[in-house]
């Protein structure tokens, strides 16, 4: 939209909605980063070791980083194995949460038919279903005495007594596509559903085969909802630490949310949680700027 | 007969393939939840193996069933509390941010988008972290517990109407309001009678998806919990579950489901109410936040 | 080893206590709550010169810790108020429900009991002060910086009428003699738990049991405490260094190594819920408490025989032997209430209910560890883990460190839990 305001005289009416939730964002989104700097670059308390923000940048303390920073591209880099993991980790199960997710949204657009609503219903149910009742009830399945391999074990036909909660990298992949593939099906939904069904149809007329329909019309077309979808899955994967901690208890899978989590509560250590959330700020700013562009791309080719 | 190559090479053949996915994915997606709500049923102490039915876990075992046990109850009360709380404060403060920021041009309006919609791809863990320390090293009425947990909730949230609303203003557009000035009306009583009626599909789309959101929080009431008073299912969860649950953890959860059920089916009725008349399916796109 | 992160000056002195209320009240522009409090225990005598900061702890260093100044005693002969909160601290399943339903019933309060992972964790959310805990269960490692921080409330033994019960031993203990602010709670000892049916191995039979958790053949197949104390002194003990609080950087550099070795080659899980999960098959070795071990038959399905359960501790007694405690916070609302459910704790009777439960032993004269076993409150394949009065004698207590060793010792579990 051109204009700069809407109907005439009412320019002070659009700032002041705004600057409610402005002033919110900025006090308790923006600013909180800061009081992270201030705790990072700050100091320990010597009884209990509680962190000591240092306000002032001049009296900054790099030590609590350089240490971080030593321990991920320096001579001891026990941090690095952690945070590869977490990218590799982030990477395969968004891979197989698109794998799923784009079969089920493309049917859901174009197949359901009169079931769309209810399939849609079904499909956001995730969404409001706790997501620790998900993970609780697949520890209860995936226990050594637990369903899933009493199913394997197809009534005594073999013995499966497989240890899927004991440190497995591959359950905390398959926990993590389980607990953020409803993230992605909806924008792919909503993606799919809008390629008008004529282009298809009109394609398909023209001889095209299904694989070329698929190829030059409906992925072109989706790839926008797909870039958004797997930034929306991926971006909030990225600091998870609870699917690790409740699907494995070994230290091998652990990733930059456990790294967090581990020590934001340790005396002495709540400084180094700050670096690793400035890390994780640090590497989510390229996809973070890619998914804004991508949707005021999307708004932009709306209007 | 055409043969199975014909079968094939049929454009316009129903896809099987397709639905077996789907179907299977729906298995795979509701089937555990399904078995754990089951196990809430059990007569025994195990989460494993079915011992007989009993309602023992939601209200007969007198020490440790969901009616007698405080921790548990409270719990679920108060994750019920914190999303009716978060949604009051964050549909109102949201919507107007939606408003204010279409119209709106200029620097600072551009800036508290790009905000928005980086708290919304923003690993939850960031807010929570930074939160925290707020909580801890400076004296603000932000303090572990109910207080720190409605705000820092409100921030996470608050882009999901921003989102919503903007994206249903796209497609609504000004003639409405335009008319209305045009015919006499203020612009704000033009926003008020007219623009609003026509966002409130939008506006409860995302009340009810902010709800669904926080009663189902993990990382920023964990941070900013307080006493077990301030614990809401979902850290009960995770602190019962690396210790020693019972099935009244499931029967916890499975109260929580219902209940988040009612509110949703609540909403999407009020939902399909409101949007009769307008172009069939086209409602729910709104809940995508892609609409 | 690296060092650890060097410390600018202006940070080791009391002055950052109080710079730090300082910069909270003059960024909020409001009193920091505590700041008279916490200048006063700064420049108040209450702890003396910077070098008793560091006061440890020890059977051969016992010390009488000062009254606080800032916290005074309650007065004698108050009852609790009726319809009260009291706010207990806690480790998950560490107190019976029964006990606390009918402490609630007993005394017209309202019991809120929550629940922590770690000490850790514990120690920072109390920091906070935000959370007004009552009552809390630390063990003696963390005592000294209680008192130092001035968080606990001197006891007034008028309420305890039952300290009677306790063991003599226990009643003047060396980390806290005249027990101005602790009670005992339980007694553990640290050993190695495991299951015949999955291992096949005689742990107890062999030269030096700890090697069966670097055994290969049970890679995958076991657990440790996630404790990072218990944990290290483990490998420490495993080696033949009884001194498990050593601050010496060589057997530092030792339990790394071996630690991270372990990782590599055993696959361990590393938790506190033995007790549930050796029961229900998930692993069938693991470092345990002892209570734990006590409690195992609970948990275990019906199906499976209690014999298959094995305890071990060294047979010398030279193993981990520790006992909990339990303090009243001075920032509870409710000190009068705590006192009372301190004294509870002493009670044979519930005693003996919080010991069904938890399997933890209490110290109390009732409780003889033959009598355990006798009254087959305990299985006889389990006796190793009841501990006995001259485990004491001989037992290794987990100490506070020194800051700097607890920092480099922190720096190793870190580095453990951060995955290779």
């Amino acid at each position: 939209m051109a204009e700069a305001a809407g109907p005439r005289g009412a320019r002070w009416l659009w700032p002041l909605l705004a600057v409610p939730g402005i002033v919110w964002l900025g006090l308790l989104f923006i600013a909180p980063m800061y009081v992270v700097l201030a705790i990072l670059f700050g100091g320990v308390d010597p009884i209990l070791r509680q962190p000591v923000p240092v306000w002032n940048p001049v009296d900054w303390d790099v030590a609590q980083f350089r240490y971080v920073w030593d321990h991920v591209v320096g001579a001891q880099p026990f941090f690095r194995p952690a945070l590869v993991r977490t990218v590799v980790y982030v990477g395969l199960a968004s891979a197989t949460c698109l794998l799923i997710a784009y079969p089920v949204a493309y049917f859901t657009a174009r197949f359901a038919g009169r079931w769309k609503g209810p399939l849609l219903f079904a499909l956001i149910a995730p969404f409001w279903i706790s997501y620790m009742m998900r993970m609780l009830a697949w520890v209860n399945l995936l226990q050594t005495d637990g369903l899933v391999n009493r199913t394997l074990s197809a009534g005594g036909v073999f013995d499966v007594h497989e240890n899927w909660l004991g440190g497995r990298p591959s359950t905390v992949v398959l926990g993590l596509v389980y607990g953020y593939v409803p993230y992605m099906i909806l924008p792919l939904f909503a993606g799919l559903d809008r390629i008008p069904v004529a282009t298809l149809e009109a394609a398909r007329d023209l001889g095209a085969s299904r694989w070329e329909t698929f190829r030059r019309i409906t992925w072109r077309l989706s790839r926008p909802a797909v870039v958004v979808s797997l930034l929306v899955t991926s971006l909030p994967m990225l600091g998870d630490y609870f699917t690790n901690d409740l699907l494995s208890g070994s230290p091998d899978t652990s990733m930059i949310g456990n790294l967090i989590n581990n020590s934001v509560l340790t005396p002495g250590q709540t400084g180094q949680a700050g670096a690793f959330v400035l890390l994780i700020l640090l590497v989510s700013i390229v996809p973070m700027l890619l998914y804004v562009r991508s949707t005021r791309a999307g708004t932009d080719v709306q209007s | 007969m055409r043969g199975v190559a014909g079968w094939w090479r049929d454009p316009w053949r129903r896809p099987w393939g397709l639905l077996v996915v789907t179907v299977l994915y729906l298995v795979w997606s509701l089937l555990p939840v399904l078995v754990a709500a089951l196990f809430s049923f059990n007569a025994g102490r195990s989460r494993t193996t079915w011992q007989g039915f009993s309602m023992r876990w939601y209200y007969g075992d007198p020490l440790r069933s969901v009616w007698h046990d405080a921790s548990l109850h409270t719990a679920l009360t108060h994750t019920l509390w914190l999303g009716v709380l978060v949604t009051a404060l964050t549909i109102p403060l949201g919507v107007a941010m939606a408003l204010g920021l279409d119209r709106w041009r200029g620097p600072l309006p551009a800036g508290a988008n790009l905000a928005v919609l980086v708290s919304f791809v923003l690993p939850e863990i960031l807010i929570a972290v930074s939160l925290l320390f707020v909580a801890t090293v400076l004296t603000t009425p932000l303090r572990l517990g109910t207080s720190g947990q409605v705000i820092g909730l409100v921030t996470y949230q608050l882009s999901y109407p921003v989102v919503i609303v903007r994206a249903r203003l796209l497609t609504i557009g000004r003639d409405y309001e335009e008319a209305a000035v045009d015919l006499g009306a203020s612009p704000s009583r033009a926003v008020g009678r007219v623009l609003l009626r026509m966002l409130v599909p939008a506006i409860f789309a995302s009340a009810v998806l902010v709800f669904a959101d926080v009663i189902d929080d993990f990382v920023i009431v964990r941070y900013l919990s307080g006493d077990s008073s301030t614990e809401p299912v979902s850290v009960k969860v995770y602190n019962t579950a690396r210790a020693a649950p019972t099935p009244a953890l499931n029967a916890l959860t499975t109260l929580l489901l219902v209940t988040s059920l009612l509110v949703v089916v609540l909403g999407y009725l009020a939902h399909r109410r409101f949007t009769r008349g307008e172009k069939a399916g086209g409602g729910l796109d709104v809940f995508t936040g892609e609409a | 080893m690296s060092g650890e992160p060097a410390r600018r000056a202006p940070f080791t002195g009391r002055s950052a206590v109080a710079r730090r209320s300082l910069l909270r009240a003059a960024v909020a522009g409001l009193a920091a709550p505590g700041l008279a409090t916490l200048l006063e225990s700064c420049g108040g005598g209450s702890t003396g010169s910077p070098s008793a900061r560091e006061t440890i702890p020890a059977p051969d260093n016992p010390v009488r810790w000062p009254t606080s100044q800032a916290n005074p005693m309650i007065k004698s002969g108050l009852t609790p108020e009726r319809g009260s909160t009291l706010r207990v601290y806690n480790y998950a399943d560490y107190l019976s429900p029964r006990f606390l339903r009918d402490f609630e019933d007993k005394y017209g309060l309202d019991v809120r009991l929550s629940t922590f992972n770690d000490a850790d964790e514990a120690l920072t959310k109390i920091a906070s002060k935000d959370l007004a805990f009552d009552v809390y269960f630390p063990s003696y490692d963390s005592l000294g910086r209680l008192v130092a921080a001035d968080l606990l409330r001197p006891l007034n033994h008028d309420y305890l009428t039952n300290a009677g019960n306790l063991w003599p031993r226990l009643r003047d203990p060396w980390y806290d003699r005249g027990a101005r602010y602790t009670i005992p709670y339980t007694i553990y000892s640290t050993g190695i738990g495991w299951r015949t049916d999955m291992v096949p191995t005689d742990v107890a039979a062999m030269s030096n049991p700890y090697d069966v958790l670097w055994d290969t053949h049970y890679a995958g197949n076991m657990a440790i405490l996630d404790d990072w104390h218990t944990a290290m002194a483990m490998v420490l003990l495993r080696n033949g260094i009884f001194d498990i609080n050593t601050t010496d950087p060589k057997d530092i550099a030792l339990v790394r190594d071996q630690l991270l070795q372990m990782r590599r080659t055993m696959k361990p899980r590393v938790t506190i819920s033995m007790y549930t999960e050796m029961p229900a098959g998930q692993y069938g070795l693991c470092q345990m408490w002892s209570g734990d071990a006590i409690n195992l038959p609970y948990y275990l399905p019906n199906k499976v025989s209690t014999d298959v359960l094995r305890f071990w501790f060294p047979e010398d007694g030279r193993g981990e032997v520790d006992n909990d405690l339990a303090v009243v916070l001075a920032q509870g609302k409710n000190p009068v209430a705590a006192h009372v459910f301190l004294n509870e704790l002493l009670d044979d009777k519930v005693a003996g209910t919080n010991f069904a439960f938890t399997g933890y032993q209490p110290p109390l004269l009732k409780f003889t560890p033959d009598s355990l076993v006798a009254d087959g409150l305990v299985p006889q394949n389990l006796a190793t883990a009841v501990v006995r009065e001259k485990d004491f004698d001989t037992g290794i207590p987990l100490l506070q460190l020194p800051a700097a060793a607890d920092a480099a010792y922190h720096q190793v579990w870190q580095e453990f839990k951060a995955g290779g």
